[in-house]
């Protein structure tokens, strides 16, 4: 497992943060108003805040408690409360490896050299929660490893699986360009209460 | 649980409050309270009798053998005072987490935007900290900050000047400019209920000059405050405060933070603390 998805890019759209997170690594995703995708660590690094609670200024991202801002870098730029202070180098938020393809964004926690997951022509549809994991939805497909599963239906669905906890994970869901997005949605919610064994 | 944790005295109910009796969490244990006539009593889960004290609205017990008198603040006697109780509010972060923000101006002009602070006001400060070893407290003064609304009695913008005082564990009292008496101070205090390490109720007290504001208003003004607080608590990670430098990075504006973590690592406090760095 190299590339995870962690969200979509339509959700995900310039000047915004959301929370994301792969099992116990917790990330703040955002975009910046160029369009390019950052994961962090959700953590300032001055009182541990969650960044993902942050707000987009420009090109970095600020933290809500104190509004310390960090650049693209993950280094921190600003400290309102000592405005004329340049802050050390050594004041810098954990990066993690981050693209956006497809319309997917994409973190590899590892080197980030494998290649990424090929969509074909697919375009994104949504992004469903799951009450059970990402090992248990491969297993229920019958695949070992659940980065992209490619499902038989009258979408050309594929799944690209975000792994939360051990009891939970996120189906990010393309289709063909063609199909039906309310239709889509049908399609996975049905998948959804098969996968969560609940009886529909 | 050690002596330096249990010989404290706890703030766990407000005295206007107490009917029926009632069950609640001090340090992770099971006590019970209410009230016979005028006296009001606590018991441990053995139903043994613990220590009280009534003061400041509030009542307070120690599961323990505290060494001293609970402390007491002079300036709340005075005559015009208003008595304030604020209520409670509960909050999933450690009680020290709790206290640490009560200490921190630097967040008012993001979390408290407008009202509290306001950009481009943001700059702190130097202002004097220490621990006064004759009474074991950490005091902060010399603290000013411009506030757009400063307390529910201000009419515009000041510069507000504020002084830190930490008595006990999880107390703090704040002295601040009040805005219809100058030369007087507003007192709010922040009595923080450890109910587990990772979980607190939130008891805010103030005595102060204001003739216009009803009860309500000033109720109001500070719970607002309280839950835009609460918004960030339960956000902070970890979830205990951690008393080893190197986890979290503080800057001059974080001086009183580091004096209040100082002071618990030196009387030992540990409880809802992180001692080993990450």
């Amino acid at each position: 497992m190299d590339w995870i998805a962690v969200g979509l890019a339509q959700d995900v759209p310039p000047g915004v943060v959301i929370p994301s997170r792969i099992e116990d690594t917790e990330m703040a995703i955002w975009c910046t108003p160029s369009g390019r995708y950052h994961a962090w660590s959700d953590r300032c690094p001055h009182r541990g805040m969650r960044l993902s609670h942050g707000f987009v200024r420009g090109e970095t991202l600020a933290c809500i408690y104190h509004g310390w801002q960090y650049n693209e870098t993950g280094s921190c730029d600003y400290i309102p409360a000592h405005p004329k202070l340049t802050p050390p180098d050594t004041i810098c938020v954990p990066t993690y490896t981050c693209v956006e393809d497809g319309g997917v964004i994409w973190v590899s926690l590892n080197s980030g050299n494998d290649p990424l997951p090929a969509l074909g022509a697919r375009v994104p549809i949504r992004s469903v929660p799951v009450s059970l994991s990402a090992k248990d939805v491969a297993a229920h497909f019958g695949t070992a490893g659940f980065t992209t599963i490619a499902v038989v239906s009258d979408y050309d669905t594929l799944l690209a699986v975000q792994p939360c906890t051990d009891t939970s994970c996120i189906l990010h869901v393309l289709a063909t360009p063609d199909a039906d997005p309310k239709a889509v949605s049908r399609w996975v919610e049905e998948l959804r209460t098969t996968l969560e064994g609940v009886p529909a | 649980m050690s002596a330096a944790i249990d010989n404290h005295w706890y703030p766990v109910a407000m005295i206007s409050g107490i009917d029926a009796p009632r069950e609640t969490l001090l340090l992770g244990k099971k006590i019970s309270l209410g009230r016979d006539g005028g006296a009001c009593w606590v018991k441990n889960a053995q139903g043994t009798p613990l220590p009280t004290v009534e003061r400041f609205g509030h009542l307070w017990t120690s599961p323990g053998q505290p060494n001293r008198d609970l402390f007491t603040i002079p300036e709340a006697d005075s005559p015009g005072r208003r008595l304030v109780d604020v209520g409670s509010v509960k909050v999933k972060c450690s009680p020290l987490r709790a206290v640490e923000n009560f200490l921190d101006i630097a967040h008012f002009p993001f979390v408290h935007t407008d009202i509290l602070g306001a950009e481009p006001h943001t700059e702190v400060d130097r202002y004097d900290v220490k621990i006064r070893e004759e009474v074991d407290e950490v005091w902060a003064t010399k603290v000013k900050f411009y506030q757009p609304q400063a307390a529910k009695s201000a009419a515009g913008g000041i510069t507000t000047e504020y002084m830190y005082r930490v008595p006990a564990p999880t107390c703090s009292v704040l002295y601040k400019t009040c805005p219809p008496r100058p030369g007087e101070w507003d007192i709010i205090t922040l009595f923080v209920q450890p109910l587990t390490d990772e979980w607190c109720e939130v008891w805010p007290w103030m005595a102060l000059y204001d003739d216009d504001s009803t009860m309500s208003e000033m109720v109001s003004f500070q719970q607002l405050i309280f839950m835009q607080d609460r918004s960030i608590l339960e956000n902070q990670l970890p979830r205990k405060l951690p008393l080893d430098p190197g986890m979290e990075v503080p800057t001059q504006a974080d001086m009183t933070s580091v004096a209040y973590r100082r002071w618990l690592k030196k009387i030992g406090y540990t409880y809802g603390a992180k001692l080993v760095a990450a």
